[in-house]
């Protein structure tokens, strides 16, 4: 069934402008058009048939937008509210696990799944947490299914590494290799160079007994998941990135809190950094340089950034707020919102489909009851591939 | 020694018919019908009772606990290694607990007897009867599949010992770890050069790998039965569900690819988080989708006096009379394998029955005799 979202403001191609109708069909946007757009004056018996049963949706006096990209969560691996049964974040004596998947273990009932929604957030990228300094496999999921397989855009997008004070402190009370950043650089650097040596004889002929973590490393050797590095201080952004380049890997930084330190190398490199959970307090010793400007100085700098609330460090539901906070420290109005919708779409390697409203892309679209940046505004309608789920 | 029951209402095409003769001769049934003429050794005067072929409950631990006894006298987990799928229940069932006399006396002639579930790979399952003096006779399969854990079980276990898996995430990843070994083993066991150095762990799991037997996956919670789904395709396995208390959630799809469920044991407090959606229209929900239904009271989760009651509990909430029959007797046997000589009085069937004083959905009735391969018990 068509969707029809008459007038509104809407941002698009990186503005707010009035819009005249949006047609959604079949999960994705077919026609936007625009309220200054010349249109030829339909002759009602030739209204389209298909038309007539569609769903329409008011947006006069309300803004319509892409849905919010959350490139950084954990949504669904702690459900809220439960305690240790559903507790699956971190595998956190096992040291290397890539062969872990956030997949098997999104829990779609999650409450934030639901609070998502309410916060305009469509589409999020669930990560195992940072306890190991390989942590496992990341998936990219949308806020709705009843099943993960119903939700998933990418089963396995990305291989989580941590760097910093959080591998250190779990293995280090455990009284375990590693508790220095000497250690945790290391044990990467060892199973990346066995995978490289695994996918090598894996070529030969008699090669015969496969190794699940190896096995799990590959795509990443490959290119074809991206490499996310847990890193908040400036020094461990930069060990994550001179181990990428020696291994060649498409590296993503998850947290860049002392990004803002190293700008210029960063942008450089054309760095890709999800930025946050800046709306938390400085309660370990790596935040202490933590600081809004980060977003708009990265940009400024040339890298792709997204904003991130690393759910559930802060809830879901803050994804626009830590937006509007950005804008208060200085950043423009409509690349804080890219920051939420079309970065994070770009730095997840989905912006053909996701993050911006344009003909052919998915049908996720939110519709809010006033400026999407304003904290009193609320969603009225959520999309999601064409669907209405709020 | 040959046994007839005359006169009795026999449960058979899914009701209770009046006037019903059954003849046992050496184990078996001879002959079914309002006209068999032959005499037996003990006749057994029927009138007013009820005939129905014995109870089978697909998921149990019986034996494996013994009776008053948490430890040592329980052989039910082997819980410090999390991938065990070398235990066999065999080696750890004891025939005269009184657990296999609390069966008899519920009516219950054949069980699947399991390890617990507190490893993501626990071990074997076995298929019993409840007669004989010896596990090695009573077996009437040994292998019926390999029992694998997800969910709160492992996730608990191993988490409390500061061991991996202690997530959901881990406990996927080592199964799969596990079973991509395995599927290597075999490989290389099957070629040319052969296997010097056996790991009997590997070898355990190449009947379920060739998909001689199920991989029978103790799962509550969508996501977990998800999970099991998940991993049953990616290694092209036989699956079972156990437990499934949300499989109701998911019934078109299970019934679309064909995935049949022990279900149970609903009888028991919303104890774990995982327990949260259970209830009893599980089982009516399931059925009316298309999926094959046994009912289970996971004997010691219920007592194995409890597997009537969950049946009769599941006709509160919509099931009839014949399915709430057929899900404690022919589903099970269907869903174990047994069908063709378990789960029904047929001739030439085991001589599997259960002699009811009254209805044996109503509670009030009671089991004055059981037969099971032949072996005629009262009570």
């Amino acid at each position: 069934m068509k969707v029809i979202i008459n007038k509104g403001t809407i941002f698009f191609q990186g503005k707010f402008q009035q819009l005249g109708r949006m047609v959604l069909d079949k999960g994705k946007i077919l026609e936007i058009t625009l309220a200054s757009a010349k249109v030829k004056k339909a002759k009602s018996d030739h209204k389209d048939k298909s038309e007539a049963n569609a769903q329409v949706i008011d947006a006069d006096g309300k803004f319509v937008l892409p849905g919010m990209i959350d490139a950084h969560t954990h949504l669904g691996l702690e459900e809220e509210g439960v305690g240790w049964t559903d507790a699956d974040l971190n595998e956190s004596f096992g040291l290397v696990t890539p062969h872990v998947r956030a997949f098997d273990a999104v829990k779609m009932r999650d409450r934030a799944f639901q609070d998502a929604l309410a916060g305009g957030i469509t589409t999020a990228m669930v990560t195992p947490g940072s306890a190991n300094p390989i942590g496992g496999q990341c998936c990219i999921l949308k806020m709705t299914g009843n099943v993960v397989e119903e939700a998933v855009v990418k089963e396995s997008s990305g291989m989580k590494f941590a760097f910093g004070e959080n591998p250190k402190k779990v293995y280090g009370d455990q009284k375990q290799f590693p508790c220095t950043r000497m250690g945790t650089a290391a044990v990467i650097r060892e199973w990346l160079m066995k995978a490289q040596d695994y996918s090598k004889k894996k070529k030969s002929k008699d090669f015969k007994e496969r190794e699940i973590k190896l096995e799990a490393l590959l795509p990443l050797l490959e290119g074809k998941i991206q490499a996310r590095a847990h890193a908040h201080m400036a020094d461990d952004i930069i060990t994550a990135y001179r181990i990428a380049q020696e291994f060649n890997l498409d590296l993503v930084i998850d947290h860049c809190t002392e990004g803002h330190l190293i700008a210029k190398e960063l942008g450089r490199w054309k760095a890709k950094a999800v930025v946050g959970p800046t709306f938390s307090s400085r309660c370990k010793p790596e935040l202490r340089h933590k600081t809004f400007d980060t977003v708009r100085l990265l940009l400024d700098e040339g890298c792709q950034v997204a904003i991130t609330t690393d759910h559930p460090v802060i809830p879901i539901e803050g994804l626009s707020l830590c937006a509007a906070l950005c804008v208060r420290h200085g950043l423009e109005e409509e690349r804080a919102i890219k920051a939420v919708t079309e970065y994070p779409a770009a730095i997840l390697g989905l912006d053909k489909k996701l993050g911006k409203l344009e003909v052919g892309f998915d049908a996720d679209v939110v519709v809010w009851n006033g400026h999407p940046l304003d904290v009193r505004s609320t969603v009225d309608v959520a999309l999601i591939d064409g669907k209405k789920v709020l | 020694m040959s046994i007839l029951f005359d006169s009795v209402r026999l449960f058979t095409a899914g009701a209770f018919f009046p006037g019903q003769k059954v003849l046992i001769e050496k184990g078996k049934v001879a002959a079914v019908g309002s006209k068999v003429l032959k005499t037996a050794d003990v006749n057994i005067d029927g009138k007013g009772k009820f005939l129905m072929p014995a109870l089978i409950d697909a998921h149990t631990h019986l034996g494996l606990f013994e009776t008053g006894q948490l430890t040592p006298g329980s052989d039910m987990a082997e819980m410090f290694q999390p991938i065990t799928p070398h235990l066999r229940p065999l080696d750890g069932i004891k025939m005269r607990d009184q657990a296999l006399d609390d069966a008899r006396r519920a009516g219950v002639a054949v069980c699947m007897v399991c390890p617990a579930p507190t490893n993501p790979i626990a071990g074997q399952c076995s298929i019993l009867k409840t007669n004989g003096n010896s596990a090695d006779v009573g077996l009437i399969v040994e292998q019926a599949g390999i029992l694998v854990c997800f969910g709160e079980e492992p996730k608990h276990t191993y988490h409390r010992q500061k061991k991996a898996p202690s997530t959901r995430m881990g406990i996927a990843a080592l199964i799969r770890e596990t079973l991509m070994k395995a599927q290597d083993y075999a490989e290389a066991k099957a070629s040319k050069k052969g296997i010097r150095d056996r790991n009997i762990q590997f070898e355990a799991l190449i009947p379920m790998l060739e998909g001689r037997v199920p991989m029978r996956a103790h799962a509550h919670r969508l996501e977990d039965i998800m999970s099991a789904i998940r991993i049953a395709e990616e290694f092209k396995l036989k699956l079972i569900l156990e437990h499934a208390t949300e499989a109701h959630l998911i019934a078109p799809m299970l019934a679309q690819k064909g995935i049949p469920v022990v279900l149970g044991p609903a009888l028991v407090p919303h104890l774990r988080f995982e327990l949260r959606a259970k209830t009893f229209e599980s089982a009516v929900i399931l059925m009316n989708a298309g999926v094959e239904v046994a009912l289970t009271c996971d004997f010691p989760g219920l007592p194995i006096e409890s597997l009537r009651i969950v049946a009769a509990m599941a006709c509160q909430y919509g099931l009839d009379e014949k399915r709430a029959v057929n899900a404690i007797t022919e589903n099970p046997a269907k869903i174990l394998g047994v069908h063709n000589r378990c789960g029904q009085i047929k001739k030439g069937y085991d001589a599997d029955l259960a002699l009811f004083s009254g209805h044996p959905l109503d509670m009030r009735s009671k089991l004055e005799m059981i037969v099971v391969d032949g072996e005629l018990f009262q009570f």
